[in-house]
Order: structure tokens, then sequence, then C-alpha cells
């Protein structure tokens, strides 16, 4: 317990450190101008002024973060909606696999960035575009993931299930998705980290809300306080997303066993 | 039994043509009959410049020339990754007060994607080679002290305690037992930052480059050239397709002994 207590010691210790050396390069020692490195009391201030205010980009912080989450949720859901199903399906169905396996092996060679020009040029630079290529790059894990989940069912627990009298509908409901869930969430943990990653790249090239363009904004104009206050919204953000997930993992996943 | 393999294997290869000549016969003719014609290229004439770019040179450098730009820079970053991951990762995974002092840093740093260090890295060190391989490399990074790390921990302890009977001392403790005992986890760390690499050198290229295969997207976006655009992608995929060949061959080389294990 004592031991526990002093690492946390540690911790606490080296993170202020951390902050006070960040502090010390910047306002004190002045290594970087400011418009290179800001200092942590900077970023905290900016954090706060962005709440209310909309200047550089046109947008407070909460609008910019709302826009974001919209896209990267909507893109993020429809693809695990479509994936995750369509890969149970393809493990389940073998007509349905090969049908589908090589449209998709097609679609999976291409990373998902390379999908933001072309949806650019195709839907225009609004939240269509982005929703279309997150969906585009959720959907992949997805399916990959629950596909292997079913392919893990053992023969066994089929064969028992076959004995018993459980029918096809029966035996892909009561034995293998409870198998591949695990998987499933694998999958949806993937294609959630994929998803926030796509979405920044895709404001950053071209969007008029959301927190990549307001980083973008902020690079043109040299105000390297809001682009950092950027990269720590991203970082939140996506923890935040996580555990929501995780959250959801633990009760689903529990349920099932 | 090995009939019944081979069997399957031809029909896989049977069904993969198939559906390429579907997809390629399906673009066509929505291209040929309806107004995506207006937009999109047909295959045909995507297929025949992408030849001819191998050759003739786009902006600068051929074809092959920006890829092996791109190919370069994530090689650079990668292996940079690579080992300040894996030295961190296994000093985090072995000693609890590495581990205190390094997480909360790493904690804060790690879920920011690479793609959001593009904007300071560029104000950092320019829109040159630096700041490519930084952002590859802040890409890259984290997933593999997250495995190492994960790999380093899960060493079982029985094993540890037989070599400290039989009289190992720490160094031989650690290149014997730890050292192998995660490289299959380092392994699938370093698969995974890979292709996030791969990913991050592509956004990076698209917002300021004058080379590498991102910089053909996004030039063909910015004329408006679809062709261009398409190129981009297919030669991507391509890429993609070779790496994850290699690193699966390498992975067999390197950890065979728990691949037959399993």
């Amino acid at each position: 317990m004592s031991k526990s207590i002093k690492y946390k010691l540690i911790s606490a210790l080296s993170i202020t450190i951390f902050l006070l050396i960040w502090e010390i390069a910047t306002d004190v020692l002045h290594i970087k101008p400011s418009f290179v490195l800001p200092s942590p009391i900077k970023v905290f201030h900016v954090l706060i002024v962005k709440m209310t205010s909309t200047s550089p980009d046109g947008s407070t912080l909460p609008i910019h973060i709302l826009a974001s989450l919209k896209v990267a949720l909507l893109g993020f859901l429809s693809g695990a909606i479509v994936g995750s199903p369509l890969g149970i399906l393809m493990a389940w169905n073998k007509k349905v696999d090969m049908a589908v396996r090589p449209v998709f092996d097609l679609l999976r060679t291409i990373p998902p960035i390379g999908w933001i020009p072309i949806m650019i040029l195709l839907l225009g630079i609004g939240t269509q575009a982005k929703v279309a290529v997150i969906f585009l790059c959720s959907f992949i894990p997805c399916l990959i993931n629950s596909y292997t989940g079913i392919k893990q069912t053992s023969q066994i627990h089929l064969w028992t299930g076959q004995i018993f009298g459980a029918t096809n509908m029966q035996l892909l409901r009561k034995i293998a998705i409870p198998t591949a869930l695990p998987f499933v969430f694998t999958g949806l943990r993937v294609s959630l980290s994929i998803s926030w990653m796509t979405l920044v790249a895709a404001e950053l090239l071209a969007a008029t809300k959301g927190v990549g363009y307001m980083m973008q904004i902020a690079r043109t104009i040299g105000r390297a306080d809001i682009i950092v206050l950027g990269m720590l919204v991203i970082a939140v953000l996506g923890s935040v997303l996580f555990m929501v997930l995780e959250f959801v993992e633990k009760k689903f996943v529990k349920g099932w066993f | 039994m090995s009939k019944i393999l081979s069997n399957e294997k031809v029909q896989n290869i049977i069904w993969g043509t198939a559906g390429l000549l579907f997809v390629l016969i399906i673009w066509q003719l929505s291209v040929a009959f309806t107004t995506m014609g207006r937009v999109i290229p047909g295959p045909f004439e995507v297929f025949k410049s992408l030849f001819s770019y191998i050759f003739k040179p786009m902006g600068k450098y051929t074809l092959i020339g920006h890829t092996l730009v791109s190919l370069t820079r994530v090689l650079v970053g990668f292996t940079l990754s690579a080992v300040c991951g894996i030295i961190l990762g296994i000093g985090m995974g072995c000693s609890e007060k590495i581990n205190a002092i390094v997480r909360p840093i790493f904690h804060m740093v790690r879920p920011i994607p690479g793609v959001a260090w593009i904007p300071i890295a560029i104000l950092w060190l320019g829109i040159g080679e630096e700041a490519k391989i930084f952002i590859i490399f802040m890409g890259g990074f984290a997933q593999v002290v997250l495995n190492t790390m994960d790999g380093a921990r899960r060493v079982d302890p029985t094993l540890l305690g037989a070599a400290r009977m039989l009289g190992a001392n720490k160094r031989q403790e650690f290149f014997k037992i730890v050292l192998p005992y995660s490289v299959p986890y380092i392994f699938a760390g370093l698969q995974i930052s890979l292709s996030t690499s791969w990913m991050a050198v592509l956004a990076a290229e698209m917002v300021s480059s004058y080379k590498g295969s991102g910089w053909i997207i996004i030039t063909g976006m910015n004329n408006g050239d679809t062709v261009q655009i398409l190129i981009g992608m297919i030669s991507i995929g391509v890429v993609g397709l070779m790496i994850a060949f290699i690193m699966r061959i390498i992975e067999r080389l390197l950890c065979s002994w728990r691949i037959q294990g399993q």
C-alpha cells in the first residue's frame, strides 16, 4: 500500500517537474519565441478565452468540439452498424463471404486518409464528405474483427448445439455471437481510434469548423497556443470516447458470460 | 487433404478475380452511362496514365520516385520510433520506478494522434524532412511503447524464478527471458505502428510538401485532376499491401517458435 502511494507521489512529482520545465523554458528563459512554443499558462489562458471568443477562426471552442464530435460519431457509428453485422454474416455464410470479400479486399488496401481528397471532390467540404471517409475507415476494422471472432467459435460448441437440436439461427445467436463479442469490441476500439485520427486529418485539409480546422487556421497565423490547445482537446476527447466505449464493453460482455 | 486445400485456393482465386472484374465493370459502366462520368474517369483511363507515369515525371519525380520518397520518410521515422519505443517500453515494463516517472507524461502525449502533431511540427521544424519524420515518430511511438510494456509485464514469473534459481544474473535474465518473451508483443506493436506511420506520412504530405505519395493525391485534388487522385490511391494501396506482406514474412522469421507452438 505504502509502495503504491510512493509511486503515485513520484508520478505527481514528475508531471509537476515537466510542467515547471516547460514554464521556465518559455516564460522565464524565452528559449523559443511564444509563436513557436507557448507556455503552459498561456495555453490555459487561451482555453478560457476560446470558450467565448470566436477569433481567429469564426467559432468558439465548444462549437468546434461539437462539430468534430458530431462528424466522428456519425461516421464511427454508421461504420460500426454496417461493419460488425456484415463481418458476422460473412463469417457465418460462405456465399456472402464470397460475394463481399473481393470488393472488401479492394477497399481495405487504401488507407482512410487516401479517401479524403476524392470524397471532398465528390461530396464537398461539408459534413457529408467527412462522414463518408470516417465511415469507410471505421467499417473495415469492425468487419475484420467480427469476422475473426465468429471464426474463433469452437466447433465442439457448435456440434453440441446441433445435437440438442438448435436451429442455425439459434447457433448463431446463442453460441457464435457471444464467442465473437470480445473481438467485436476490439474492432470497435481500433476503428474508434482510426476514426478520430482520420477526422483530424480531414479537418486539417478542408473544413469550416472543427478542432482540426481551428489548429490549421492557428498554424497559418502563427498562434502556437491555439495549436497546443487543440492537441490537448483532441487528446482529452479521444480518451473520453475510449472510456465510454470501455464502459459499454464492460456492461455488454459481462452480461454474456 | 492437400487436394481439398488446393481446391479451396483455386476457388478463392477465381472468386477474387471475378469480384475484381465485377468492380471494374461496374466502374466502367457507371462512368460511361451515368453522370458519374463527369466527376470520375473510367478504369482504362486511370490504368493507362498509371503506367505512363511510371516513366513520365509527375511534378518533379516519376510515380516510383514519389513512392520511394514517402517510403524513405516512413522507414526513418518508423525505425526511430521503434528503437526509442522498445527501449522505453521495456524500461517501463521492468521497473516500477521508471514507469511511475514516465507514465503521467506518456499518458498525456499518447492519446494525441500523429496527425494532430502536423500543425505544430510545421511551426517547429518547417515543411522539410524533419517535420515529416517527427510526425511519423509521434504517430508510431506510443503503440510500440504500450505493446512492449505489456509484453515485458506478462513474462511468466515461474520462468524468471527458475532462471534465478539456476543462478542467472540480471543481464542473463533480461536477454534470455524477458526480451524473447516480449518479442511477439513488440512485433504486434510494430505492425500497428507501421500502418499508422504510413497513414501519418500521407496526411503530413497532404498538408504541406512538394513530393511524395500524399503530394500526388493532394495536387490532384487542388487541380481537380481525378485521374491523378486515383493513381495516388492505387499506388498507396499497392505499397500498403507490400508492407503488410513483408511484415508477415519477418514475423514468421522472428517469431517462428511461437507460431509453431500455437
